[in-house]
């Protein structure tokens, strides 16, 4: 009764002076929109310096110079990015402090001290990636290299500083820690318990997985332009190479990242069961089947994209008609995944289906069925990347035979343990099935650690069938590219609605009522109209910045030597 | 280049276009925000549940568990063959429902159903005392006698403990719970045809039950006007709309279950 009544005079109270009006969209479009622009061009400049270090690493380590400009034109693009990530910033920073001044004087009041310490890192950050890219021909060789290397890794960890402190506000909004209430004064709330709320660490993780997929994508889309505007073989070639590094990166790290998201899950289930239901089963439960669609989309994208690349390896004939049988294993896995639990039906509905579930749907639509689903879909793309790995070469090791059939075990193994849990999570209570996606998880885990050193043992020394015949891609193998960078973008708007969206009306969760005319949570399809507007805002600006990257240098290339993947 | 910009840009329109569509076509769900219901003292048991009735739909967000029969148990259709829950309330609690149904809202870790998992969260914390009761009351009409009343509204448990469930019985108009009796009493036979004899100014109720599904039998009691029966356009206007406030729910029930046997 207190906290109704308290609520209820936090409402007469916030109804003066809390919310600023913004015209046409309101406060809260302006504050989406500004929110999520930032947050893409943030995750691109955050996830372009993990890949870039890695890649100079090995130009250093391999004495191969293609690596060293490679890594420089990844860092090109951060330079333009980053500009565009702190106007963004700004701009949020001014509708957060005119649209919402008593949420953000809230804000503010708690987390004061590490928003100076957000600039501060901010200027440092902005200064290293100058020297970094500016300094890249000066220090070319020897010891000076490898400091200029050490830029890089600097750059990385003031990057991630700043993205931990932000987290940790944004965090603090969907979890503020146990005893901070209504009526606590924000004076009373220590920064650092603020910051290292529940949800802070698996946020972080996340988005730093997440960065990487993301920054992997968008640099797959830049080397997809710059393929079909090339007007050299050499530089065809070039960018051919460059697409294909950049979607292996992000393949192979999105492939993990739903690990990091079940941790999420888990944690903001433990930190409030009625949020947990509300993001998986409540009004937010359907957001999760535009997920698999988009998700089903990435898999079929890079696995075409893939399958088409193989055309220009020779060897790879032997494997292609495999691909056909891994096309109707996804098709078959995003089926499932897409479909949905349970159906709006009004009582009448469920009469007629004799309950609340359809009983095709409740076959399909259950968690057993989606968790074998995707754990599948990940091994058959793990096999297309080993497969076309593989596909120009010839292993010498005496052991390849039983190598290979180690491997195939190992696979049939994991496939085997996905089902049988798969299967088994139909006959046993939900609170046992729940535990059931963990042994999932390990098992294609342990199979994609286990084969992939299994596979590098293997191909050691192995003799090539021929050099991979760099640029020699048809068209539409670049429009592939194209779609996974807008569906991750589209994605990560998508999944940026989940998380802010669960918090429903408070702006801080049982802290900070949300009182203004926007106080309930949109539907799916108003969500999806401002997340495409923050799509085509943020792809407009990176197209801009690809002609940037275009005027800025044209890269002098050469063929890239067989097996440079 | 112009024409590869061209199609990037097309693809990329295409491709957003989809996913914007696609969130479009699945059902639209609002999160809404509990708003005040400004019940006073001379609520009626019909605004009572109606208004319960919106918080468990909407803002309460019970339907997210309740009413999938995984999560929790089903209340407002039928669970382990026991009947809705204000029937099955009533068989295992009797006159102590009300305050069956109170605990399991605000402390519902100490009544868990067996076989479900501790999850609801304290709805006390979640809604305002007004709207636990107005869930209570809409829950009670569920195939059980709504027992709430305006002066439990605001009423914690504290209060309840003193003030045992049996306070109030609002279905104190009239003691039957015989159907045919109540059809008769509340002069439904004056308008409706049963076992063939009466003046057909209503829709008859010989045969209903293949005409029309319980639920709306219901609401055709409810809301008399809101949906006028094809045929009858000029009596439009000539059914009482007070039955709601005339019959307890557990008689409205009996009404209801008995007219939709009919078929």
């Amino acid at each position: 009764m207190m906290t109704n009544a308290l609520s209820l005079a936090q409402t007469v109270a916030d109804t003066a002076g809390a919310y600023g009006h913004f015209p046409g969209i309101g406060a809260r479009g302006a504050v989406w929109i500004a929110a999520e622009v930032h947050l893409m061009f943030a995750a691109f400049v955050l996830g372009v310096p993990m890949f870039a270090v890695i890649t100079e690493l090995i130009g250093i380590v391999g004495k191969d110079s293609k690596y060293d400009r490679l890594s420089k034109e990844f860092t090109r693009l951060l330079v333009f990015a980053y500009s565009a990530t702190a106007l963004w910033g700004a701009v949020l920073v001014f509708f957060l402090t005119t649209l919402y001044p008593r949420f953000w004087g809230h804000m503010a009041q708690i987390f004061g001290l590490s928003m100076w310490i957000y600039v501060g890192l901010f200027f440092v950050e902005s200064f290293t990636l100058y020297m970094y890219y500016y300094g890249w021909e000066r220090w070319k060789a020897g010891r000076a290299k490898w400091m200029h290397w050490g830029l890089g890794v600097l750059l990385n960890v003031w990057g991630t500083a700043v993205m931990f402190i932000a987290n940790g506000w944004l965090t603090y909004m969907m979890s503020p820690p146990e005893g901070v209430t209504a009526e606590t004064l924000p004076a009373e709330v220590g920064l650092w318990n603020a910051l290292a709320n529940a949800t802070w660490m698996p946020i972080n993780i996340h988005r730093l997985i997440a960065n990487a997929v993301f920054g992997g994508s968008i640099v797959a889309a830049y080397a997809a332009y710059r393929f079909l505007a090339a007007r050299t073989d050499e530089e065809r070639a070039h960018y051919d190479w460059m697409g294909y590094v950049g979607n292996f990166i992000a393949i192979s790290t999105f492939i993990v990242l739903p690990f990091a998201g079940y941790w999420l899950g888990r944690e903001i289930y433990e930190y409030n069961q009625q949020m947990g239901i509300t993001m998986m089963g409540g009004f937010m439960s359907w957001l999760w089947i535009v997920q698999a669609v988009l998700i089903g989309i990435l898999f079929l994208a890079a696995n075409y994209y893939l399958w088409i690349g193989m055309a220009r390896i020779p060897g790879a004939e032997r494997f292609m008609p495999y691909t056909k049988w891994m096309l109707l294993i996804l098709v078959i896995g995003w089926i499932v995944w897409s479909t949905p639990h349970t159906m709006i039906a009004s009582r009448e509905e469920m009469a007629a289906m004799g309950g609340s579930h359809h009983p095709f749907l409740s076959v399909l639509g259950v968690m057993s069925a989606k968790n074998t689903a995707v754990n599948i879909m990940i091994l058959t793309t793990f096999l297309s990347f080993l497969l076309y790995r593989r596909a120009n070469k010839e292993p010498t090791v005496d052991w390849a035979k039983t190598g290979t059939l180690v491997e195939g075990i190992m696979l049939a193994l994991a496939a085997g343990v996905v089902v049988f849990y798969g299967v088994l999570g139909y006959f046993v209570e939900a609170s046992v099935r729940i535990g059931f996606s963990v042994y999932q998880v390990l098992a294609v885990l342990a199979c994609i650690l286990f084969v992939t050193v299994t596979d590098l043992s293997l191909l050691r020394g192995a003799k090539s069938r021929g050099a991979i015949r760099w640029g020699q891609m048809p068209a539409r193998s670049q429009y592939a590219l194209f779609v996974l960078a807008v569906t991750f973008t589209w994605l990560m708007g998508l999944m940026g609605f989940a998380r802010s969206g669960i918090r429903q009306h408070w702006h801080v969760w049982g802290v900070i009522r949300d009182t203004s005319e926007f106080a309930a949570t949109p539907a799916l399809g108003y969500a999806a109209n401002m997340i495409s507007v923050c799509v085509l805002v943020f792809l407009t600006l990176v197209a801009f910045i690809f002609w940037l990257g275009g005027l800025a240098e044209r890269v002098v290339t050469k063929p890239a030597t067989a097996g440079g993947s | 280049m112009w024409l590869t910009n061209l199609k990037i840009g097309i693809l990329g329109l295409a491709v957003i276009a989809f996913y914007t569509a696609v969130a479009h076509v699945i059902p639209q769900l609002e999160s809404e925000v509990p708003q005040d219901l400004a019940l006073g003292s001379d609520v009626t048991v019909d605004e009572l549940i109606a208004a319960g009735e919106g918080v468990f739909t909407g803002a309460g967000i019970c339907t997210t568990c309740h009413g999938l029969g995984t999560r929790a148990p089903n209340l407002r259709t039928d669970h382990a063959g026991l009947g809705t829950i204000g029937a099955r309330c009533v068989a295992a609690f009797g006159s102590d429902c009300r305050t069956y149904l109170y605990t399991s809202l605000t402390n519902p870790g100490d009544s868990i159903v067996p076989g479900f998992e501790n999850i609801m969260p304290n709805m006390g914390q979640q809604l305002p005392q007004d709207q636990v009761w107005a869930v209570i009351a809409y829950l009670q009409s569920l195939g059980g006698e709504v027992t709430v009343t305006a002066a439990d509204l605001s009423q914690e448990s504290a209060d309840l403990a003193a003030a045992p469930a049996a306070a109030a019985p609002v279905a104190a108009r009239t003691e039957t719970m015989d159907p045919r009796e109540l059809l008769t009493e509340k002069t439904c036979t004056v308008c409706h045809v049963i076992d063939g004899a009466g003046p057909p100014i209503g829709p008859p109720f010989d045969g209903i039950g293949s005409r029309l599904t319980a639920e709306k039998i219901r609401q055709s009691i409810l809301d008399p006007n809101g949906e006028v029966t094809e045929g009858y356009e000029q009596f439009a206007g000539t059914m009482p709309a007070t039955f709601g406030q005339q019959l307890s729910a557990a008689q409205l029930e009996a009404i209801v279950q008995f007219l939709a046997a009919r078929k």
